[in-house]
């Protein structure tokens, strides 16, 4: 024989444990006053892409080389790129104009993920709220760039991971270049005569741009 | 100490009176006015107090810490909420019934501004000292329930009459329990006049007998929850007055997550300022009745008067609210199947019991009848209450149940 | 006093006028209940505290919602507006309230010569009185209503659940039909 009404007193129980626990235990009570304190941010967390650079000067130390891969990439299409030009006319590796609109970003992280230079990653900062809800929401060139420090700062386990990817990388592209420097000494030495051996050029495929201009 | 503050509050009105005394008809007016006036704006008050409370109470219980940016501790919030409030649109529904959606938060507010006034909030502090005053109470309150079917009505949104249809049937099933068991009081009170029955609630034989612990226990321990009937009695009240004041687990009418906000879908601006005021009012009559009846009233030791009142009514309130934050909300078939089969044959059989206590009291003398309520009228009604939710439970599925789409 | 008697007298007849004259039957049953409520007020003019409180439980709570009820589940309130509102029928009705009048209303006033028999600050009523006319006297009629609607209450209870049984067996046949099974 069970007392009836055992289970909502029961359940008044625990919600008055809540109640009063609230006041004097921290994990009863875990609200973070916004303005006045700031929850620490987790490193795995990301909204809007930015871009990285190396050394002092955002515009030289620029990792981007304007492929466009993450303008192609991007879902929304929320990425605008024009690569730069010298005085010549000639394209540089580098963009001109690079801009992300951030309104219609949906923080899919494709874009880091198909570059290939390490030169996009996923901010973490929050407070974005802007009186112009047009260009204030559009962040250009200067306002995306920040220096590989941050991205240490924020994401401290990836950068690390990134940082020796590149290391790795350019020790591969290093030991590369010194085994075809090797190979053109020894070549040099064993003096071939000159248009006797064909080597048929590497093929390149046609680059895609067109298609999707 | 006894009734002090109501002696000075009585005391003042009569001075204020006092100024007008050469103009008859004036004082007739001030008189008025002073009667109605400061319960009217106390209750307001008492209404913003509590939404603040309301909000504090539930937040702390879901672990949050609740409105703190208005004020100390948010406490200007209920102000800041009604600026807000004024200063929004009002918003008429294109095809509504435009007379009838502008008079449900008039229809709404005015009984349960009239039912506040039935109280006996102290010793002489009475709006409307009607000699059935109780009786009276649950005529008014009644009345609710056709504003809020007005709201429901006029305002042309299917949501609308959904909330309005269920706190109409709600509404008049919950009512019966509710005066079923305030009869009990009633008839253990020999009066429906609410003085008398808060009267009532005092061991007369110790209060006034000089002894300090008399004196202390005499106003505690006459209340009626301490008397088996009374604490069965107290228990279905309080379950009929939270469904009728369309308070949680009973929030059928107003349901958020099933039909937007029931009657009050198509309302903004002050006008939903008003009937949510009404409700809260209304809420705060039921909850005020609930302390005449069952909680002795004004009665208790030492502050005996308003300050009892009003902490009973708070109290009362404070549960209201911790319900709410645990309890989910029932089914509609549930519901009137609860007020029906369950709530009304205790409430009846209670009312037994009471009739059985009375005779043993006046055979043998209180000891014995309340030890004999307790045991034997008390143990009866949860035999009843078991047997009944026994008899109420949905009969068992026998045969297999078979997914017919699945495999 | 006076005032207030006139008042509620002109809200009575103003609610019962408009109950049988307005087109939408929910603004009818409205002014039904506004009716009622300026009787009960007319009930606590003359002291009778306890039939005013009735007039609103049993008529403002229990009739006017029931037939609010009703209404709820109408789906057309206004009706034809082409119709006129009076119907032939008006005839007899005033013909009867001018009987009323004359044969009630007209005798009890001029045998009380359109005095109170007691003067009001004399007569007052308390609730405990009724109680006790009610239990002593009128003991029997008491009784023997209360059984009444016992009866009645026991015959509608007894009516819905045969109701809800018979219409179980119709409505549930034994070989439900079974969905497809493709």
């Amino acid at each position: 024989m069970s007392l009836i009404g055992k289970g909502i007193l029961k359940g008044m129980g625990v919600t008055a444990k809540n109640f009063f626990q609230s006041y004097y235990r921290k994990e009863r009570l875990p609200t973070v006053e916004y303005p006045e304190e700031k929850a620490t941010i987790n490193q795995f967390s990301r909204n809007f892409p930015f871009l990285l650079y190396d050394g002092d000067d955002p515009v030289d130390g620029m990792r981007c080389t304007a492929c466009t891969l993450c303008e192609r990439a991007c879902p929304p299409q929320c990425i605008y790129i024009i690569k730069d030009k010298d005085e010549n006319g000639k394209a540089i590796l580098s963009p001109r104009i690079f801009d992300i609109d951030t309104s219609v970003c949906m923080s899919c992280q494709l874009c880091v993920e198909v570059c290939p230079y390490e030169a996009i990653r996923m901010d973490s900062a929050f407070e974005l709220s802007n009186e112009n809800r047009f260009e204030g929401l559009l962040l250009n060139r200067e306002e995306l760039l920040k220096p590989n420090a941050y991205y240490h700062e924020i994401h401290p386990l990836e950068a690390r991971e990134t940082d020796d990817r590149m290391a790795a990388k350019a020790a591969l592209a290093e030991a590369k270049k010194k085994a075809r420097q090797k190979r053109a000494r020894l070549a040099a030495k064993n003096k071939p005569p000159p248009g006797l051996k064909k080597t048929p050029p590497t093929r390149k495929k046609p680059p895609q741009r067109e298609k999707s201009e | 100490m006894n009734n002090y503050f109501d002696l000075k509050l009585v005391e003042l009105g009569r001075w204020i009176e006092a100024f007008f005394a050469h103009y008859p008809t004036l004082k007739l007016v001030v008189h008025l006015l002073l009667c109605t006036l400061p319960l009217a704006l106390s209750f307001m008050g008492a209404f913003a107090f509590t939404t603040w409370l309301e909000r504090k109470g539930l937040a702390r219980i879901q672990n949050r810490p609740g409105p703190n940016r208005v004020g100390l501790f948010g406490l200007l919030q209920p102000i800041a909420d009604g600026i807000k409030m004024l200063l929004k649109e009002d918003i008429v529904p294109e095809r509504s019934d435009k007379l009838f959606h502008f008079l449900a938060p008039i229809m709404l507010m005015i009984p349960a501004m009239i039912g506040v006034g039935f109280l006996p909030l102290g010793d002489g502090l009475h709006a409307l000292p009607l000699d059935s005053a109780i009786i009276f109470f649950f005529a008014i309150s009644s009345l609710n329930t056709i504003a809020v079917f007005m709201a429901g009505w006029s305002s042309r949104n299917k949501y609308s009459l959904l909330g309005g249809m269920r706190a109409v049937a709600q509404m008049i099933s919950y009512e019966i329990p509710l005066v079923l068991s305030a009869v009990a009081v009633i008839m253990m009170a020999g009066s429906l006049n609410a003085q008398e029955v808060v009267a009532s609630q005092q061991i007369s034989s110790w209060v006034g007998s000089g002894n300090i612990l008399q004196e202390f226990f005499g106003r505690i321990l006459g209340w009626n929850v301490f008397k088996p009937w009374g604490f069965a009695g107290f228990i279905f009240f309080f379950i009929a007055a939270l469904a009728e004041a369309n308070r949680s687990p009973f929030d059928l009418p107003e349901a958020d997550s099933e039909i937007i906000a029931g009657h009050l879908t198509e309302y903004s601006g002050f006008k939903y300022a008003i009937l949510f005021m009404g409700e809260y009012i209304s809420a705060f009559a039921i909850a005020g009745i609930g302390v005449t009846l069952f909680l002795g009233g004004w009665n208790g030791p030492v502050f005996a008067g308003l300050p009892w009142f009003v902490l009973k009514l708070f109290s009362l309130f404070a549960v209201m609210i911790w319900i709410r934050g645990t309890l989910p909300r029932l089914r509609v078939d549930q519901l009137m199947g609860y007020a029906w089969k369950f709530l009304f044959p205790l409430a009846i059989l209670n009312i037994f019991l009471a009739g059985f206590y009375h005779f043993l009291e006046r055979q043998w003398g209180t000891a014995i009848a309340m030890l004999a309520g307790w045991l034997f009228g008390f143990g009866a009604l949860q035999l009843a209450a078991i047997a009944l939710s026994r008899l109420n439970q949905s009969p068992t599925i026998r045969s297999k149940r078979v997914y017919q789409l699945v495999e | 006093m006076i005032v207030a008697f006139y008042l509620l007298a002109l809200i009575a007849v103003l609610g019962a006028g408009l109950a049988i004259t307005l087109r939408n039957v929910v603004h009818a049953v409205f002014s039904v209940l506004l009716f009622f409520s300026a009787l009960a007020g007319l009930f606590l003019l003359l002291l009778a505290e306890f039939i005013a409180a009735v007039q609103v439980l049993v008529y403002i709570g229990s009739v006017g919602i029931l037939m609010l009820f009703a209404i709820m589940l109408t789906t057309n309130v206004v009706g034809d507006p082409n119709r006129p509102v009076q119907s032939r029928g008006w005839v007899w009705g005033g013909l009867a309230v001018v009987a009323l009048l004359a044969g009630v209303l007209l005798p009890i006033i001029s045998r009380t010569g359109g005095q109170s028999p007691t003067p009001l600050s004399d007569f007052n009523p308390s609730v405990k009185q009724l109680g006790l006319v009610l239990m002593d006297p009128y003991f029997a009629s008491l009784g023997v209503i209360a059984l009444l609607l016992t009866a009645g209450l026991i015959g509608a209870v007894v009516a819905a659940t045969g109701a809800s049984e018979a219409d179980q067996a119709k409505t549930v046949p034994e070989n439900r039909p079974r969905f497809p099974n493709n």
